[in-house]
């Protein structure tokens, strides 16, 4: 797919239902995986296993996720009969943050080294396996950082060098309410933790739950002042005409 | 092969501070050298060489380079830590490349 290819579509899949972009992007492309938290992006294995039921799926497993996280991915592998890839962080590199910096370094500095270190990674070696990804992410999640995301991209940042990896967004237009409905209309299972008031579910030093009307984000990084994104390109300038 | 560098001037008429912390690293290291073309993306002109560049290759970011090759695809590279390894063929650090990368796509801790 050239970028022309890519640009036509995302319009064309900006018009569609998640289903619809799943059933696209499986049928496109073989070598493709899911990546799932453990957490609502659990609508995508579901959609995803109706249409192709050996779909690959893989997990970022951080080493720090709540008990709760790890078995409900171990219900959703065998709920789904589906196989799933659990990726590990560079032991060496765990090993060097943690000795040096302690266990909990993230509230002191920030928590992008730790992230670094135990999410792209594993992230980076699984990615340069694959021809395409599909992520749950959705921009309500943070209009701050997620407020632009496409439903079909060119994943520069993983792309084996000279090749193109694909990258899909199927969630991106659904709302979490949607997302939602999803899960009780087809008795999807979830993450015990949503019942007691987790929103969005992560490493367990870094998620709490949320009181009534907050922001999903304000249950991750809490800590941490919001900051203004430079590297950005204004979305405006570069928009088409 | 013919590398274009990207960098950006902000909304603001300021310069883009993680552009100036690249080029300062591609100093240091004597490989500024291998720049063929610098371009400016203005925020204030989406008509800047370096803004049409960025609309021409879906780049959503700055700095970012472009490598030329005859006959292939140019290849874009937004993380410059990777460029750095793949294309200046110099060694890296995995753990500065990996930050790099999360600074860069802020959205990615959500997975």
């Amino acid at each position: 797919m050239n970028k022309l290819d890519i640009l036509d579509l995302d319009a064309h899949l900006q018009t569609q239902t998640p289903q619809q972009i799943l059933s696209f992007a499986l049928k496109e492309f073989d070598n493709i995986a899911l990546s799932f938290s453990g957490a609502e992006d659990v609508v995508l294995v579901d959609m995803a296993t109706r249409i192709r039921p050996d779909v690959g799926v893989f997990c970022l497993d951080t080493g720090r996720l709540h008990s709760e996280t790890y078995r409900f991915i171990d219900q959703v592998r065998q709920h789904y009969e589906v196989k799933i890839d659990i990726l590990f962080p560079d032991s060496e590199a765990v090993r060097k943050l943690t000795s040096e910096k302690g266990l909990f370094s993230f509230y002191k500095d920030n928590h992008q080294e730790c992230c670094a270190i135990r999410k792209i990674g594993p992230l980076q070696k699984k990615l340069l396996t694959l021809d395409a990804w599909v992520t749950g992410q959705r921009r309500d999640q943070s209009p701050g950082t997620r407020g632009n995301i496409p439903i079909i991209q060119n994943d520069k940042t993983f792309a084996r060098s000279g090749e193109t990896l694909t990258k899909f967004n199927p969630l991106a237009n659904w709302t979490l309410q949607q997302v939602w409905n999803y899960i009780r209309a087809y008795e999807v299972p979830y993450n015990p933790l949503h019942d007691r008031g987790f929103i969005s579910i992560g490493c367990e030093p870094c998620t709490r739950p949320v009181g009534p009307g907050q922001h999903e984000r304000e249950g991750r990084w809490w800590w941490e002042e919001a900051t203004k994104k430079e590297c950005g390109l204004h979305a405006e300038n570069i928009k088409e005409p | 092969m013919k590398i274009i560098f990207v960098k950006k001037i902000l909304a603001d008429g300021s310069a883009c501070a993680k552009c100036a912390d690249v080029i300062e690293k591609l100093e240091k290291s004597g490989q500024m050298a291998r720049i063929d073309e610098t371009l400016i993306a203005d925020e204030r002109d989406p008509e800047s060489p370096g803004m049409r560049m960025a609309k021409l290759h879906q780049v959503d970011r700055a700095p970012f380079f472009v490598v030329e090759n005859a006959g292939r695809e140019p290849q874009i590279y937004t993380v410059y830590l990777k460029f750095v390894k793949e294309v200046l063929e110099q060694k890296t650090d995995q753990n500065e490349e990996l930050k790099e990368i999360l600074r860069n796509n802020s959205d990615l801790d959500f997975l």
